[in-house]
């Protein structure tokens, strides 16, 4: 080696974003444990809206996925890209503009979403200006990791790195494609998609996140981080190349297994059917070759807690990727969607998956980060029994809790009566598995605490190398191939055609599947006498979006029996073509609400708001006092009249002008007949719980006559 | 031997296509049902071919046995006797072992030096272990899976769509609900419902009032009204007869907001509360709401037992009154 050169490694940046995951990880879980918490007892919702549990479900979802495992995503390639490529970060303003723009976007989550500016679609719920600052820092990472690339020492792309690359260019289409939104206000913004084009849209992106979000950036970290915790070899390069391929390819198609049995059209569900299905084996490529590059290191298994998480987080994604194909056959969707076992399921792969796997990535960098040794094995290896006992109380009663309300949902009597015809009955029954299940996140929590206090005092014990010194031959001394070896060789040569090959891989199952929904009118047959929101309507379907309503109650009557003699006629996909965003909903903690309209009087939803347990004794729904308290604001409303416009809703021209007479004519008939039943207070018309009546009296009542308003 | 049988039946094969041919042909001249001759002719001849198919497949397979002999004994002529004899010594492993190795396929902990790659990224080496033999069979039947079922379901129209099935489902759901009735005493009806008066019954009826009926959210905890109107008063807006509270509560009026309860109570069940309802008549709870509707006469209403026989009159026809 005639010549070396020498370069240093930034540590300071991998710290950063180390720091920033710990925290938010246990941010994120606290709130989800005080959701948890809320479904037993919802007064813990104290009253205030800001807490309330349609608001911190997403911010719980936000704080986990993107600021947990965002951060963690950060860290380790931060860690492992430098050392990768034998190269330091490409641009120290770059790395911190990325660190502290991704830490401005989570303060700006943190804000946004208890105050209810949410664009209602699961795990992309930011507004618009966040959208677009995401947008702009998840280029600047880009940037930061292609400079890295292209003034690499190392010839070859280490499969971690594949896995970035392809991580990167796919959360960017997605996160594009999802937010194509047009701007009302500040924090207002209404999707360019409508109805079951939107939603096909939202769970392309939806599952995607979690493919390219929780599961491509934690694999690439796995490739680096497992063999050097072992010490061993990876097991089969050519494993990794097809299981690569295979995976970013196969992925991409699965999207429409979130939307099976709805009024999406049949051929875009079994592609979801198949594709998830195929998905098995590329999914267990990662998982076989994480856990056969244990293989001679078994016995250091079972001292070292660093692999001891690894392995657990290993076989959780090898459980949570064979359950989910499962869970995309049809038969078995029609059991599971809507029920806690969904969540069970993605708790697997959180919980175990993401969170073992971050939690072994950091007993394992951070005392090398301080040149020094873990405080203590032992705290650790507690960690590692009370993060499993956590999981395993976590994930068995919502299991069962799952089952259990399905089986209550499906139930018919002899002479063909639900047997559970009170849907509050089904919801009751499970409230003990939903107490065990938040046992299951104390756990967990409390084995949090204990990492943190161990990773503070081997913080303490260290000092930190903010600079740690490399060397490497420069790119000259790159040998020139031309013989024999592996053809993927090749590629790993060249980023760029790494970056353009994946991009096309990603490209096609989201092309076939989208664009003949987008573009071809008669994929949703119109029905006539399905009309657009009325301006009262359509204020009152934003506070239905604000309040978070869609986290616990469905928009979507299946073509099953037993829901079709619950909810009414199933839902049609062209009863959803005024739908800005789709609200169908993925979870029925509540009843599905697409048939509520006419169901009930006007004063029975307002009862309702007021306090659940006067019409639904036993109900979990929190009460909602604050929709009775409130003015409407219309200062909105024409601005949405004519972006709706702008969109396609067959509003008439000049129509944004009169919108707000006709609603407050509209309020005047439904305080009208609330005032009939006895309900009055101050300025009734102008609450906002009147326009959410409005929104619930027209919902579903597309293809049946609209009850006569005020009668 | 096994030679002369494949050779027989790859001559026997374009003959039985052809002697089907004029089978079919004679049978459609024949008259009757040609169809029925086509489908039993076109599947024999299926049969027919499968089996041949098979049984040359199977001909072949003995033929590569047979070569694979031949070679053998080639090696031992030229290896000598003890190349045999070393072959048998080997343990015989069993089925299961020979599968598993196959389908594992790894190259050993302690050889891996063999097929570890020269390059390294930060101290990672990779080993060339081939894919899991198993692990491949695993992908292969996925997407064998895959092409199955969208073919079934999509290429060929087979298969059933969302809304067949639904169909279906509820046709076989009709069925059996038929079946079970008809195996039921007489049901009750709006036609032929009578107040009942014991205890049991009315007990029954209150619970439901007050449970899964979820009555009392409208009606009031006794009745006295609330967004539903008074049912303690002698004043109803759709009657105040067993029979027309019967009609009320199975069809509802959907357009004040009753819904109609006949998929959640069954007759038995709108009977009994019904029953509890007009036990309510005259009670005087507190808070009522004001009389609606009109004054409802009833010959006795002491004495319900014989109701059914003894309705005056129902004041208008209750449902769509207004």
């Amino acid at each position: 080696m005639a010549q070396v050169e020498k370069f240093s490694y930034d540590n300071a940046i991998v710290r950063k974003f180390a720091y920033a995951s710990i925290i938010f990880g246990m941010v994120g879980i606290l709130v989800g444990l005080i959701a948890a918490l809320q479904l037993v007892f919802p007064a813990l919702n104290l009253g205030i809206p800001e807490t309330t549990f349609g608001r911190i479900r997403p911010l719980h979802t936000n704080a986990a996925i993107f600021a947990f495992v965002g951060n963690g995503i950060f860290m380790g390639v931060y860690y492992s890209l430098q050392r990768l490529l034998k190269a330091r970060m490409f641009s120290k303003a770059l790395s911190e503009f990325h660190f502290w723009g991704w830490q401005a976007i989570i303060l700006a989550a943190a804000i946004t979403l208890p105050l209810g500016i949410t664009s209602a679609k699961e795990y992309a719920e930011l507004e618009w200006p966040i959208d677009l600052a995401i947008a702009l820092v998840w280029v600047a990472f880009g940037i930061n990791m292609f400079g890295t690339i292209l003034k690499r020492r190392e010839q070859h792309l280490y499969v971690a790195i594949w896995f970035y690359i392809a991580t990167w260019v796919t959360v960017t289409v997605l996160h594009i494609g999802n937010n194509l939104e047009l701007p009302v206000s500040l924090w207002k913004s209404y999707p360019v998609f409508a109805g079951v084009q939107d939603a096909l849209i939202q769970w392309w992106y939806g599952h995607n996140a979690v493919a390219f979000f929780l599961t491509t950036p934690y694999l690439g970290l796995m490739y680096y981080f497992l063999p050097k915790a072992a010490n061993r070899p990876v097991y089969s390069y050519k494993l990794s190349i097809i299981h690569f391929w295979a995976l970013i390819f196969i992925y991409i198609w699965a999207g429409p297994h979130h939307l099976l049995y709805t009024s999406l059209p049949d051929w875009a569900q079994s592609l979801g059917t198949v594709f998830s299905v195929m998905l098995i084996a590329p999914s267990w490529g990662g998982m076989l070759n994480g856990l056969l590059t244990l293989r001679g290191a078994w016995d250091r298994v079972r001292q070292d807690p660093v692999l001891k998480f690894m392995v657990v987080a290993v076989t959780a994604y090898g459980m949570a990727t064979f359950e989910g194909p499962m869970l995309s056959i049809k038969s078995v969707n029609a059991i599971s969607h809507y029920t806690d076992w969904t969540i069970g399921h993605v708790h697997i792969g959180t919980l175990g998956w993401n969170g073992f796997l971050t939690f072994g990535i950091l007993y394992w960098m951070l005392p090398r980060l301080f040149n020094t040794k873990l405080y203590s094995q032992k705290l650790a290896n507690a960690h590692f029994w009370i993060g499993t006992l956590g999981i395993l109380f976590y994930a068995i009663p919502l299991y069962w809790a799952g089952w259990t309300q399905s089986l209550m949902w499906k139930q018919f009597t002899p002479d063909g009566f639900l047997q559970y015809g009170n849907f509050l009955e089904t919801v009751t029954q499970i409230i003990p598995m939903y107490g065990l299940r938040a046992l299951g996140g104390t756990l967990y929590v409390a084995g949090y605490f204990v990492m943190l206090y161990n990773l503070v005092k081997t913080v303490q014990s260290g000092a930190f190398i903010g600079d740690e010194a490399a060397e490497a031959p420069p790119a000259s001394t790159w040998a020139v191939h031309a013989g024999k070896e592996h053809w993927h060789r090749w590629i790993e040569r060249r980023p760029v055609q790494m970056l353009i090959a994946s991009t096309i891989a990603i490209l096609i199952g989201g092309i076939v599947e989208i664009f003949p929904m987008a573009m071809i009118d008669d994929q949703v047959p119109r029905i006539e006498s399905v009309t657009p929101y009325t301006p009262l309507e359509l204020e009152g379907r934003d506070i239905y979006i604000r309040e978070g309503c869609l986290g616990c109650h469905s928009q979507m009557v299946r073509p099953f029996r037993s829901e079709t003699e619950r909810y009414g006629e199933y839902s049609k996909s062209g009863e959803f073509i005024y739908d800005r965003p789709f609200l169908w909903g993925s979870k029925r903690t509540g009843p599905d609400l697409h048939r509520v309209g006419g169901k009930y009087p006007d004063s029975w939803h307002y009862n309702h708001m007021m306090d659940p347990e006067t019409t639904s004794p036993g109900s979990i729904m929190p009460p909602y006092p604050w929709l009775l308290r409130d003015e409407l604001s219309t200062k909105n409303t024409a601005a949405k009249i004519r972006t709706l416009q702008k969109l396609g809703t067959p509003y008439p021209d000049g129509y944004d002008q009169i919108a707000v007479d006709d609603l407050q004519k509209q309020a005047k008939m439904v305080a009208e007949s609330l005032r009939k039943d006895g309900i009055d207070a101050e300025k009734l018309e102008e609450k906002e719980i009147i326009a959410l009546i409005a929104y619930l009296q027209k919902l579903g009542t597309g293809i049946k006559p609209a009850p006569q308003a005020g009668n | 031997m096994k030679n002369k049988t494949l050779k027989l039946i790859l001559a026997a094969l374009p003959l039985l296509l052809f002697s089907a041919d004029s089978w079919g042909q004679a049978a459609g001249e024949a008259g009757g049902n040609p169809y029925f001759y086509d489908s039993l002719f076109s599947y024999g001849m299926l049969f027919l071919v499968a089996a041949v198919f098979i049984a040359a497949l199977a001909a072949l397979y003995n033929l590569l046995n047979i070569m694979v002999k031949v070679q053998q004994i080639r090696i031992y002529q030229e290896q000598g006797i003890e190349a045999y004899v070393e072959e048998t010594r080997k343990p015989e492993q069993s089925f299961f072992e020979r599968l598993y190795k196959r389908m594992t396929n790894v190259v050993p902990v302690e050889k891996e030096e063999d097929i570890l790659f020269d390059h390294e990224y930060d101290g990672i080496r990779e080993l060339d272990n081939v894919l899991p033999p198993w692990w491949v069979a695993m992908f292969y039947i996925t997407i064998a899976f895959g092409v199955v079922y969208y073919t079934y379901y999509h290429f060929t129209g087979a298969g059933p769509s969302s809304t067949e099935e639904y169909e279906m489902e509820m046709e076989r759901a009709e069925k059996a609900v038929q079946a079970y009735l008809s195996t039921q005493a007489n049901q009750v009806d709006e036609t032929n419902v009578e107040l009942l008066a014991d205890e049991q019954a009315l007990a029954a009826g209150k619970s439901i009032y007050e449970g899964k009926g979820t009555c009392f959210t409208c009606h009031g905890m006794y009745g006295e009204g609330g967004i539903g109107p008074n049912m303690t008063d002698p004043y109803w807006i759709h009657g105040g007869g067993i029979k027309d509270l019967f009609k009320t509560i199975k069809y509802g009026v959907p357009e004040k907001g009753m819904i109609a309860w006949k998929d959640q109570l069954k007759p038995a069940e709108m009977q009994q509360v019904a029953s509890y309802i007009l036990s309510l008549q005259g009670t005087n709870p507190p808070n009522p709401k004001e009389p609606q509707g009109e004054l409802y006469q009833q010959v006795d209403n002491a004495a319900p037992a014989d109701t059914s026989s003894t309705e005056v009159k129902q004041e208008g026809e209750a449902i769509g009154m207004q």
